[in-house]
């Protein structure tokens, strides 16, 4: 019973089925039109749309290829510019302040030690096409900004071998030209802080290195100066305060020796210049004698100096550097004009002096992280004339001993220990402090940080 | 009675130090050159195989890269496929006191990669130059056929990007040369452009033909084998040098050495390049 009910169902829903198709009112066509039709109409509404979306999708790269293209040029721009920079924050401990700092009085109430941020520079070079640069360093001191480099380089791009500089940049001396950020010790020599205030001049220089091209390691700088700069106001730093130009040479020559890890820097440079008298007034000679000199009148400023280096690859590397240098020195204070010339801060007198300095440090690296270093050096600014026959204390020579422990933290952080011993001339006649070593010994922290 | 007390507090100070600084870890940092990468990796590799106690670390980033690192003090050995520059040794002088020490360690000649499919085969010094310094910008000006060529190098920090323009092209680059970040990606870009041209180690160059090079007009072209870089035939082939801020010691100086010993010269044959001795 129950077969023949299912098959009675079957029957119903197939006659079912049938009525519909034949109630339906889509016109009946042939197989072959019916694939045809469906088939390419399906392809055409395919390739249509797919061309529609390729050429959708290829403005839409065209687009960010030229978004792209803009961007790339842009990033171009900016990787010719580089910015480099560092800061110097140090603790001091000392015997003795020398009229500096912000208090009223140093006498009544001395001080002893002190915070201090010594330097705090940032350094930006933008090379717009290969052997093209210009370079801008500012100083950030806690009371002002001082502009302390500031040049156009040029590289020669015919022969590769030589370097035209103008603007403000460092004098052509091997301690000057040493960065302070890579500096062994805290402070340069006393004869490079007298000799080359402020390190810079503003001037034009050629360098002419036989490296690259030729494979010679020999290098020679021609440098002409206005000869005012660092002495003085900062106004006078802005114009030559004279006609006059001042010269600068130097070449080194570089030997190395692999096999025996030994490489020895010797070099030689000379300073040609002159002071112009702006002020008529008293003066001293070389012997500390009385004459009397014009407006106009030149004084000679000019010396010649030796340089060594010798690395050495002795546990870890070595080096001993040293300097010497020797000559003529002139200069004054007393002048009342503005802005005030060829007045030396380091060093102030009226007149003319010889004068003998040289530098010697040893340098010991220790491990990957530490480095050693001491210097001796000294600065006699009137050689003809010692002890008791000195009658001015600036004419005393000085000898200093400087020590300093480097521990370079990371490839940007390092942090120094140093320690610097002044020794002065005695002279009775000089009187005061000077009758006897003066207490003026510094220990420092300092902790510098780079980019 | 105190000045003694901190004398010697600072002698032992000192002491301290230097006995900490020179109490080393076995562990090497190798970073520099792409070319030179898996090379280096594979020297590390085997090295480390034969002596379980050694660790040594391999990265690439390009010469450049590897020498600032070494002159920062944060790697032991930097390699480099060019000489080191005369900038460079003044950084180590200001930093170490020493001049660094350079050790040839594998000899590579450097292919002109094209596509299978140019018809160019070989092409002068002087006409590789003029096409990477952008002088000559149509393949029909060098034998080929008539479209555009496309340039691809290395980035400035690549070594071979600085041998290459120092020893070819002697001016700048073309603006419009691609900089791809490695030599795999040069022969990559080359093997997939019918009209790109690339340069890079001889090791890398599959899937791409290598130039025959010519001295000059008259000279043959050669191709750079294993012969022609050894008996200087092939005019562009270089050192691949490894450098030190000092000369090695301990696990450095071992690694070293093994590496020019004939074992670790086997490695450089192996590997695609050319062996110093």
């Amino acid at each position: 019973m129950k077969k023949i009910l299912f098959a009675v169902l079957v029957m119903t829903s197939v006659f079912s089925n049938a009525q519909d198709v034949k109630s339906d009112t889509i016109k009946a066509v042939s197989v072959d039109s019916l694939q045809t039709t469906t088939v390419d109409s399906v392809k055409t509404a395919t390739i249509e749309s797919l061309k529609e979306s390729l050429d959708e999708h290829s403005m839409k790269f065209s687009g960010l290829e030229e978004r792209l293209a803009t961007m790339d040029g842009d990033l171009a721009k900016l990787t010719k510019i580089k910015f480099s920079g560092y800061l110097q924050a140090q603790y001091e401990m000392y015997n003795f302040q020398d009229n500096i700092g912000p208090g009223p009085s140093t006498t009544a109430v001395p001080i002893k030690n002190t915070f201090f941020i010594r330097r705090a520079r940032v350094k930006l070079t933008y090379e717009p096409i290969t052997g093209a640069v210009f370079v801008i360093q500012p100083d950030y001191a806690f009371d002002k900004v001082t502009l302390r480099d500031a040049y156009v380089q040029v590289n020669d791009r015919w022969i590769q071998t030589f370097k035209l500089f103008l603007g403000q940049f460092n004098r052509t001396s091997y301690e000057v030209e040493f960065s302070s950020r890579s500096r062994e010790l805290l402070e340069r020599s006393r004869m490079s802080g007298i000799l080359y205030p402020q390190e810079r001049d503003l001037g034009a220089k050629i360098e002419m290195d036989l490296q690259t091209k030729y494979e010679i390691p020999f290098k020679f700088q021609l440098a002409v100066f206005n000869g005012n700069y660092g002495e003085g106001s900062l106004t006078n730093n802005l114009r030559d305060v004279d006609n006059k130009k001042d010269v600068m040479m130097r070449g080194v020559y570089s030997f190395t020796f692999p096999s025996q890890g030994l490489g020895i820097d010797i070099g030689a440079h000379t300073y040609l210049g002159n002071t112009a008298v702006l002020q008529a007034g008293t003066f001293s000679d070389v012997n500390n004698n009385n004459f009397t000199a014009k407006v106009g009148d030149s004084f000679q400023k000019r010396w010649f100096g030796g340089e060594m280096r010798v690395y050495y690859d002795f546990l870890g590397g070595m080096s001993l550097k040293g300097e010497y240098i020797s000559g003529q020195i002139s200069g004054e204070k007393s002048t009342t004009l503005l802005p005030v010339a060829n007045s030396n801060p380091s060093f102030n007198f009226n007149g003319i002096r010889d004068f003998t300095g040289y530098y010697a440090t040893l340098v010991k690296n220790i491990g990957k992280s530490n480095q050693l270093a001491v210097r001796y050096d000294s600065w006699d600014p009137n050689r003809h004339l010692a002890g008791n026959a000195v009658t001015i204390k600036e004419d005393l020579k000085y000898d200093n001993w400087s020590f300093s422990w480097q521990y370079f933290y990371d490839d940007n952080v390092k942090i120094v220990a140093g320690y610097s011993l002044p020794i002065n001339e005695k002279s009775t006649t000089v009187g005061g402090d000077y009758i006897k070593d003066k207490l003026d010994n510094t220990f420092t922290i300092r902790i510098q940080a780079g980019f | 009675m105190k000045t003694t007390k901190i004398k010697l507090a600072a002698i032992l100070l000192v002491v301290m130090a230097v006995g900490v600084s020179f109490t080393a870890l076995n562990k090497i940092t190798v970073k520099g050159s792409d070319t030179m990468v898996i090379l280096s990796q594979k020297w590390a590799e085997v090295y480390m195989q034969k002596h379980p106690g050694a660790s040594i670390q391999v990265t690439g980033g390009g010469s450049g890269v590897g020498l600032a690192a070494l002159i920062n003090g944060s790697t032991d050995i930097a390699n480099s496929s060019r000489p080191i520059k005369a900038t460079e040794v003044e950084k180590l002088k200001a930093r170490y006191s020493t001049l660094g020490v350079e050790i040839p360690c594998a000899k590579d000649g450097l292919s002109v990669y094209l596509n299978k499919a140019n018809g160019v085969s070989e092409l002068t010094i002087k006409q590789i130059g003029l096409i990477f310094a952008g002088k000559i910008t149509n393949w029909k000006q060098v034998g080929g056929v008539d479209a555009n060529i496309r340039l691809y190098g290395r980035e400035s920090s690549s070594g071979t990007f600085a041998f290459f323009k120092d020893n070819v092209v002697k001016t700048d680059y073309s603006p419009s040369c691609q900089t791809l970040p490695g030599t795999a990606a040069i022969v990559n870009a080359v093997k997939k452009d019918k009209l790109g041209i690339g340069y890079g180690g001889a090791a890398y160059a599959e899937g791409v033909k290598d130039c025959k090079v010519k001295k000059d007009d008259k000279s043959p072209g050669v191709y750079p084998t294993a012969e022609t870089i050894k008996n200087k035939t092939y005019p562009i082939s270089r050192y691949l040098y490894m450098y030190l801020k000092s000369r090695p010691t301990g696990e450095t100086k071992a690694f070293v050495d093994w590496i020019l010993s004939a074992e670790g010269q086997k490695l450089v044959v192996e590997t695609g390049y050319f062996p110093v001795k």
